[in-house]
């Protein structure tokens, strides 16, 4: 198997570290986050035929 | 979320529900990082109707009662889809028993604990499940003690060490 450069390596740690800053926000926020995700996803998803809807918050 | 988690207090407390707590995607985000969902997952423990049967007909029945319309498999509350789900085996009914009691903003609810959701999940075994195993391992702080007495109890030891790789 090909080895990752340490410029791929360093990208990939970046995005696990930042991963576990998310897991460490308060819940509050967290929810918050979901539905950004959510208003981001909720065109694409609906153009699909998939009714979904975003929280209020 | 805050009015549809105030209704499901409120609903507790009325003894329309036995007892409640936040499982699935948003279950698993009290622990990890957001995961993207559209349904409110929340197990909960039911008052028997006659006969000793699990139903969530009267639940249904106070919902519309207090305006909130079925949509499908869930429930439109204050804008929240929720999907009920019934604690029908033992794995369930312990899972909610010892839920983390939390806040969301100033509003008190539960969320399973992250030992349950990853058990669940093993029971489940879907694929969307082994991800959300996979996601749980390398995020949330699990207590293996605790696991490895939730996956013996129910007899989930082997799907664990299959789905661990």
């Amino acid at each position: 198997m090909e080895r990752l450069t340490p410029e791929i390596a360093r990208l990939f740690a970046a995005k696990e570290e930042r991963r576990h800053m998310l897991a460490a926000l308060p819940f509050a926020e967290k929810v918050r986050a979901v539905v950004r995700m959510q208003k981001m996803a909720a065109p694409l998803l609906r153009a699909r035929g998939r009714p979904v809807r975003v929280w209020p918050l | 979320m805050q009015g549809t988690l105030q209704v499901l207090n409120e609903l507790e407390r009325a003894g329309v529900l036995g007892r409640y707590a936040i499982g699935g995607a948003m279950g698993a985000t009290f622990y990890v990082e957001p995961l993207l969902t559209f349904d409110l997952d929340v197990f909960v423990v039911l008052p028997r109707a006659g006969g000793g049967l699990l139903s969530l007909a009267p639940l249904y029945e106070a919902l519309r009662a207090r305006g909130y319309a079925e949509e499908g498999e869930c429930v439109m509350i204050e804008g929240v889809p929720v999907q009920f789900l019934p604690a029908y085996n033992a794995l369930l009914e312990e899972a909610l028993a010892q839920a983390r009691e939390t806040a969301y903003d100033k509003t008190p609810t539960r969320v399973l604990r992250a030992e349950h959701l990853a058990a669940i999940c093993l029971q489940t075994g879907r694929d969307k499940d082994r991800e959300r195993v996979r996601i749980l391992r390398a995020q949330a702080k699990l207590d293996m003690d605790y696991l490895a007495g939730v996956l013996t109890r129910h007899q989930l030891e082997a799907k664990w060490n299959e789905w661990k790789g």
